[in-house]
């Protein structure tokens, strides 16, 4: 768990890695509308392509998400299974449990794989993306819409996305520094879960804490001067690609 | 709330919504239990009952637009909008609202347990309502299903994690406090 990266900007200099920040996140949603709304294996199977095409062009590793995704078989194994006993329909012959159905069964893949394709989106969006570039996209973003915070948000947004790498990492440790002291064998779920919990809780805030201390020792305000980003015109001919990519998965 | 305190609760909102997000990755199998313990909701309790019902609240609507913007934050991995509309929309949208009132009952006058049970039933009854409605809207199963299939699994593991909230509140809830500037409200 250690080693996920999924959350990790990897500096690079690529195609991706240089478009306006704001067309990019456009793009990065219309993507994940087009895998959540197809309903066939055609439409997610072209998706997948684009998709993989775009992760090479961001220089993003293969093999890093391979091994990554390994993390995730198991949850995606686990819906597969659940999909294929609730969805009603045709019972699978010569199983040793009764109940799993073809629909289910085909429920189960399409949503495994809408999955695998989410998690390829979050890891561009996050592989090419720098947090302070994520936070002024947002604030853009949030700025017109009325009574919400935007510069607030942007702020928090950006905390916990350098944040959540660095708590992944202590909670890991924390586990494994369970196990070395048996604690894992332990049959008390309660005493399990506070063992974790409880430190990384006080970890968590103690490091909040700090967090408050440099901010305001460098006088933190959220009036600031607004980010001027420049679109170019390759930013939107790949907007015009990712908006022809979703509405042929989507219409055709 | 003065500009000190209300730069530490955001700090505070923004390091739960971490935790929410890193707790769907954390699951403890437990035995005689065919569901693992995922700690994202376990999370979204101590959220309402340390920042209270605004920055409580606040801290998981940060964690749902963490998710719409394409983080992979929610269970397995997923992201975006479509995941609002589908099985799991209900549950990411009660908790939210879980949050909401969890953080709205157990911040009513003086801090006590009894109060944090009530508060985290009332917030729980909230999310598995929600959740299990839309579960079966978008699933289109009985009620029978829906339920056995969204939330008899899940009771034992949420009682073990209401207990667990409890008794850590109970040690987290004045450390925070002495964290903030003491002439300031605690609460948001």
């Amino acid at each position: 768990m250690a080693e996920l990266t999924l959350f990790h900007y990897i500096a690079k200099k690529t195609l991706i890695h240089g478009m306006d920040g704001r067309i990019k996140l456009i793009c990065m949603i219309l993507f994940t509308m087009a895998v959540g709304f197809s309903q066939k294996g055609l439409d997610l199977a072209v998706l997948t392509a684009v998709l993989l095409m775009v992760y090479m062009a961001a220089g993003l590793s293969i093999k890093r998400l391979m091994t990554e995704i390994r993390y995730f078989l198991v949850l995606i194994g686990i819906i597969v299974v659940a999909h294929s006993f609730t969805i009603p329909g045709t019972a699978i012959p010569g199983l040793p449990v009764q109940g799993m159905t073809w629909e289910g069964l085909r429920s189960g893949l399409l949503f495994g794989w809408r999955l695998m394709l989410m998690l390829i989106i979050g890891n561009i969006m996050t592989g090419t993306t720098s947090f302070s570039l994520f936070k002024n996209v947002v604030e853009w973003f949030l700025r017109p819409v009325p009574f919400i915070p935007a510069a607030r948000v942007a702020m928090m947004f950006s905390l916990t996305l350098v944040l959540i790498p660095a708590i992944f990492d202590q909670a890991s440790e924390m586990l494994d520094a369970q196990k070395a002291r048996c604690i894992d064998g332990r049959k008390n779920p309660i005493a399990r879960i506070s063992f974790l919990a409880g430190p990384l809780l006080f970890h968590t805030f103690m490091r909040a804490d700090e967090i408050v201390q440099a901010m305001e020792s460098r006088c933190y305000s959220e009036v600031r001067t607004p980010t001027a980003f420049q679109t170019t015109p390759t930013d939107w001919l790949l907007l015009g690609f990712t908006v022809a990519a979703c509405l042929m998965v989507l219409l055709i | 709330m003065n500009t000190s305190a209300q730069l530490r609760m955001m700090v505070f909102a923004s390091l739960m919504t971490a935790l929410i997000a890193i707790g769907g990755y954390l699951s403890f199998p437990i035995p005689l239990i065919p569901v693992p313990i995922v700690l994202a909701d376990f999370f979204v309790m101590l959220a309402g009952l340390l920042l209270g019902a605004a920055w409580g609240s606040a801290s998981v609507g940060l964690f749902l637009f963490l998710g719409a913007m394409g983080i992979p934050v929610f269970a397995g991995g997923a992201s975006g909008v479509a995941v609002f509309l589908g099985p799991t929309g209900g549950f990411l949208v009660g908790y939210l609202l879980g949050a909401l009132v969890i953080g709205w009952v157990s911040g009513k006058g003086k801090p006590s347990s009894v109060k944090d049970f009530i508060a985290l039933l009332l917030g729980d009854f909230v999310l598995f309502g929600l959740g299990i409605v839309w579960l079966k809207t978008v699933l289109k199963v009985t009620w029978a299903k829906a339920l056995g299939f969204g939330l008899l699994p899940f009771i034992p593991g949420t009682v073990i994690k209401m207990a667990t909230a409890i008794i850590l509140v109970r040690t987290l809830r004045p450390y925070l406090k002495s964290l903030l500037p003491r002439e300031d409200e605690y609460r948001a």
